[in-house]
């Protein structure tokens, strides 16, 4: 118990930024929703944390967690995909007053990505975190072809959504 | 020119999350919390449950008519929907996370397909026995109580059950289109 209490703080402090900013992904951009998400998280891998086997590396296994407990609990913090165009623009207009065009961008790519798929959401946002597409197959559960492929389309997608 | 690269730079440019002091015994001390509210859970539903046996057998021994047979549908049907709202509920939370985000969206699908099932099957069952359950108990109403209060039963069950059916659509509206969404590739 006490073992594995270490090796929870240690999976913890190396892996609580990466998995929040995953989760941001998710909510669009709402930190105070990321984190609780991210605490949910952890609480699945602390359930978990004694059956882990290293048949994959210790970062695909949370990534895992992390991607489906974002997929599990989206039906409690459900972000209507309708109100999006209305969000992006009001984000937009606020942020442009304040002239932070890196906050307006940032904030736009959130929405984007809040318009993608969940399956979309999960793979872009693995790849933007710079997790190997190898390892992103392994997560999703889709071929590496595949999920080169995928990227490649994610990638114009999302670059198209934030120019407009 | 906004190119990707451009997002990834931004991506990579945001603000480092602090991890919390002491986070992971919040987590722990959470983890504890939910097993003793699982726990306090299951202890009073078995509790109701024991009861619940214990009143129909107790009734059954003394006066079997169409009033008792009202209640029992009235409580059968709402313990039967709500057990099997529990077991959903649990079966939900045991979902193997660790498993690749294809085969647990297959899960989840599912899911959500036995969900619906149990919207558009059980729960109209469930209340249509509740409301014959009810009827049934009707003319004991009228017979016993006055007739203003008689009025007040029948109007105030029936804008229940318009409150429950509204309740019940939205929940099915919202659980369709979670499936639909997972489904959308």
């Amino acid at each position: 118990m006490e073992n594995l209490q270490i090796l929870f703080d240690e999976v913890y402090t190396a892996n609580y930024p990466k998995v929040t900013r995953l989760c941001m992904g998710y909510v669009n951009g709402d930190t105070a929703k990321a984190e609780d998400l991210a605490q949910e998280v952890f609480i699945k891998v602390w359930e978990k944390i004694g059956s882990f086997r290293k048949e994959s590396s210790i970062s695909t296994w949370i990534y895992r967690i992390t991607v489906n407990t974002c997929l599990l609990q989206l039906r409690n913090t459900k972000i209507k995909t309708s109100a999006n165009d209305k969000v992006l623009n009001n984000i937009t207009e606020e942020a442009e007053e304040n002239k932070l065009a890196y906050e307006v961008q940032l904030k736009s790519m959130y929405a984007c990505i809040n318009k993608l798929s969940k399956e979309n959401k999960g793979i872009i946002l693995l790849e933007l975190e710079g997790v190997p597409q190898k390892d992103i197959a392994e997560i999703t559960g889709y071929s590496h072809e595949s999920v080169r492929v995928r990227v490649h389309r994610i990638k114009n997608e999302l670059t198209k959504c934030v120019k407009q | 020119m906004i190119t990707f690269e451009n997002l990834q730079a931004e991506w990579n440019n945001q603000p480092e999350f602090n991890i919390p002091e002491e986070g992971t015994k919040a987590i722990t001390k959470k983890v504890s919390f939910l097993k003793r509210k699982q726990q306090i859970t299951n202890i009073v539903l078995s509790i109701t449950a024991i009861i619940l046996i214990g009143f129909f057998f107790y009734v059954a021994a003394y006066r079997v008519n169409a009033a008792m047979y009202g209640l029992f549908l009235m409580i059968g049907s709402l313990a039967i929907r709500i057990g099997v709202e529990v077991l959903s509920v649990r079966k939900l939370r045991h979902l193997d996370m660790v498993l690749n985000t294809s085969v647990f969206k297959e899960k989840l699908v599912a899911y959500y397909k036995r969900r619906i099932k149990i919207h558009y099957i059980l729960t109209p069952l469930a209340i249509i026995a509740y409301c014959i359950g009810f009827m049934q108990l009707l003319p004991v109403f009228k017979e016993n109580l006055s007739s203003g209060f008689y009025t007040y039963i029948v109007v105030s069950s029936i804008v229940l059950l318009l409150i429950l059916g509204l309740f019940i659509a939205k929940q099915i509206k919202n659980e369709l289109s979670l499936l639909q969404e997972l489904k959308t590739e």
